[in-house]
């Protein structure tokens, strides 16, 4: 499949080029323009950022496989990131992974038939404090996780409503 | 002049100096595997650790500290530093493994971490005998390991170009070979992928590793990572032997090291030179390897009734005095060769003068657009400068092939003309032609005689580069005339010093049945009763031709290995077609 940048991601990619002395550190924010269009930098979209950028293939390849934020293959609508660290783990963690790999009949690692979940198994993601927790597509965090919880997560993502970027209230900082 | 204590003793030092290199320059030793003199120091290996400490100096004064014995007072660095990126410093206290206890067990922590998932494979390891790894962990590593889970799998066996192959397992992350494509090959062709214990180095996805000098990062790689695709489970390093010679397959004459096993040249590997091609040499020339050992003509041929057949030396020495002797001397072409040696060249030249035949001519071998201003030219011949610094007729194609043409007797020194498309077969139909060669070819199958003579890889003999420098090899190869233990240009290896004949096999038919040109047209002299026309060497013929030719004054083999080649004067080897 040949991919292509829209007139608007090339006019954004000029912003961000323009914000560095030389070309090189555009690689990570292009890289970003290309998977929130695309959904993932597969191969063929990692020649495109280098194309685009004049910069070897090998390079982009190197900086999009160093991280694993950058999706080198194709993942579902929404990409579950399931946190099974320490604390999450200690919390349940690993309940809410099973209980998500048999609602959604996958195991973590894959992708469901219709192309909408992907679901992964995590390192900690920095949210011990309200534990366990999930993230969607390198996005919004899901905190304080139950079982009927992640069941309304899932079916308000089958209907494609996003949910709302929850406000956690720190014991000795208020938030706001 | 600045100074820096090393290991408690003063050295002095001029200019911007890396720690490490400078330890290095002084004959000492830290271990290390990512730092390259010739590349950028990233400093990622975390092998070079030393202690580094800088002179307190009094802000007022400028004055050093002292302490009550009078010692200058030294504020250590608070961690250990990697000499590879640490430039030195004036009044610089400097503290080794060999002085200091936690640099010592740093090295060998270092060690014992980056072996967690080597898969210490060093029997079945191409590296296995030159391995920074090995050396250095044999030197300061652990004895054993602490760890005795599974290692990490990675690819092994990954044919990353038509050249090289990875073993992902067995690399460092010393980034060595992408640092290469990026700063000297310039094609950026390699980068490392993922990262923690998983990364490896690779090209982009889909695409191959044939940088035109791909092979240099088989040789840079500390470890057995990368190997050679052609010499990979061949030979193990120390069943050969090494012999330092020139590059013969392009005109830069990059300096190389032979390495031969049973009077086989199996590999060839680039050897140092600062003027030359400082650590590096292109693919084309290592391939090089197989001339020496293939399609070589061995024992003179000559056609009887339309047909090649094998002959003895004195019948060719007597053939050819015949065929001088049974026509006019003008008509009689010489054409010399770029491709062969100033020695060899030379030798013709003496030949014809004092039999007074014309003075021989020769047409260099470019090809244009093969250079690539790095370490690949357009001339495709090592020494079409050693031509010109004699003082012999450059010719054009055309000029050639009418000279042949004219010609009744043709002496050829190994030029392929004919395969070159500079004179076509049936213009040698009704010449008689003796073409001495190394290799078989369209030219030699066609030529009336064909006397059999040593490559590069067999004499030793000067080679004049596109930038005017001599330069010349060794003999690597013994020939059925040669022996190894009595000639003492050649190299012994460890097997041929310390090995039993249980150890050293032979194979005779490896032994190329061919002379140094000079032998034989010292014999062809002697057939014909000429006088002061006999040599047994390379080098007494470059004493007479520095006696005799201005141009080559002050050159000598001594004085070329002491400098590894001497640069000629230039405005004489300007190419003038
Ligand atoms: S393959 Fe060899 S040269 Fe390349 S990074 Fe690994 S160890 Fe270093
Ligand atoms: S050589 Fe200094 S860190 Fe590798």
């Amino acid at each position: 499949m040949e991919y292509e940048f829209t007139k608007e991601d090339l006019k954004e990619i000029e912003k961000i080029k323009a914000k560095y002395p030389e070309v090189m550190p555009a690689t990570l924010p292009v890289l970003w323009v290309a998977q929130n269009r695309f959904g993932h930098v597969e191969p063929e979209v990692q020649r495109l950022v280098a194309k685009t950028l004049g910069l070897p293939e090998a390079h982009v390849h190197g900086v999009a496989t160093f991280y694993t934020q950058y999706y080198k293959e194709k993942k579902g609508k929404y990409v579950l990131d399931v946190c099974t660290c320490l604390s999450c783990q200690l919390c349940g963690g690993y309940d809410i992974l099973e209980h998500l790999e048999k609602t959604l009949g996958i195991k973590k690692g894959e992708t469901t038939q219709d192309g909408k979940f992907t679901l992964n198994e995590v390192e900690c993601l920095g949210a011990c404090g309200y534990a366990p927790m999930l993230q969607i597509t390198n996005d919004k965090y899901i905190n304080n996780l139950t079982v009927e919880k992640t069941d309304k997560l899932i079916d308000m993502l089958k209907k494609d409503e996003e949910p709302e970027y929850e406000e956690i209230e720190m014991p000795l900082r208020k938030v706001k | 002049m600045p100074e820096v204590f090393i290991d408690g003793k003063r050295y002095e030092y001029e200019g911007e100096q890396r720690l490490l290199q400078f330890i290095q320059d002084q004959g000492m030793e830290v271990p290390f595997f990512c730092y390259h003199p010739s590349m950028t120091a990233p400093a990622n290996c975390r092998q070079c650790m030393v202690k580094v400490g800088q002179p307190v100096k009094d802000r007022e004064t400028g004055e050093y500290e002292k302490d009550e014995d009078g010692e200058r007072v030294i504020r250590w660095f608070p961690k250990l530093q990697t000499s590879c990126n640490i430039m030195i410093a004036d009044g610089m206290v400097v503290k080794t493994q060999e002085t200091d206890d936690l640099v010592k067990r740093a090295q060998k922590d270092n060690l014992e971490l980056i072996l967690i998932n080597h898969p210490l494979d060093c029997p079945i390891c191409d590296q296995a005998g030159e391995c920074p790894l090995q050396i250095q962990t044999y030197k300061y590593g652990p004895e054993g390991s602490r760890f005795e889970v599974k290692k990490v799998h990675k690819p092994k066996r990954v044919q990353l170009g038509p050249r090289v192959v990875l073993d992902a397992e067995r690399c460092i992350n010393c980034t060595r070979c992408t640092r290469f494509t990026e700063e000297i090959s310039k094609t950026h062709q390699l980068t490392i992928t993922s990262r923690g214990d998983k990364n490896y180095p690779t090209a982009a996805p889909g695409r191959e590793f044939d940088d035109p000098y791909s092979l240099n990062t088989v040789d840079l790689c500390p470890v057995g990572a990368l190997t050679s695709a052609d010499f990979r489970f061949k030979a193990r390093v120390w069943e050969m032997n090494q012999t330092p010679s020139i590059d013969i397959s392009n005109g830069k004459g990059c300096n190389i090291d032979i390495w031969t096993r049973d009077n086989l040249v199996l590999r060839i590997t680039p050897r140092f030179n600062e003027e030359v091609n400082d650590y590096w040499m292109p693919d084309e020339g290592r391939e090089a390897y197989k001339r020496f050992n293939e399609n070589r003509v061995s024992r003179p041929l000559q056609k009887l009734d339309n047909e090649q057949v094998n002959s003895s030396w004195n019948n060719a020495i007597a053939t050819i005095s015949e065929q001088v002797d049974g026509v006019d001397k003008k008509d009689v072409t010489i054409i010399a060769s770029p491709h062969a040696s100033v020695e060899e060249n030379y030798i013709l030249a003496k030949f014809a003068s004092l039999l007074g035949m014309n003075p021989p001519v020769f047409t260099p071998h470019v090809e244009k657009g093969k250079g690539d201003g790095f370490l690949l030219t357009d001339d495709l011949a090592p020494n079409a400068n050693g031509c010109r610094l004699l003082g012999f007729e450059e010719k054009s194609a055309a000029g050639i092939a009418a000279a042949v043409e004219k010609a009744k007797v043709v002496l050829l020194l190994s030029d392929h003309l004919a395969d070159r498309g500079i004179i076509t077969t049936d213009k040698l139909k009704d010449t008689f032609v003796a073409v001495f060669a190394t290799n078989h070819s369209e030219t030699t199958k066609n030529a009336d005689l064909v006397v059999p003579i040593t490559t590069a890889a067999e004499h030793a003999a000067s080679y004049v580069n596109v930038d005017g420098r001599i330069q010349r090899t060794f003999p690597a190869k013994e020939t059925k005339y040669s022996n190894r233990r009595l000639d003492l240009e050649m190299s012994e290896g460890r097997l041929d010093r310390y090995g039993t004949s249980f150890d050293n096999w032979i194979t005779e038919e490896n032994k190329i049945d061919c002379l140094p040109l000079w032998r034989f047209m010292s014999e062809l002299a002697a057939y014909k009763g000429m006088e002061n026309f006999a040599y047994t060497s390379g080098r007494e013929i470059m004493d007479e031709i520095a006696a005799a030719n201005d141009l080559f004054s002050g050159v000598s083999y001594e004085a070329m290995d002491e400098q590894s080649g001497i640069t000629l004067d230039k405005t004489k080897t300007t190419v003038k077609l």
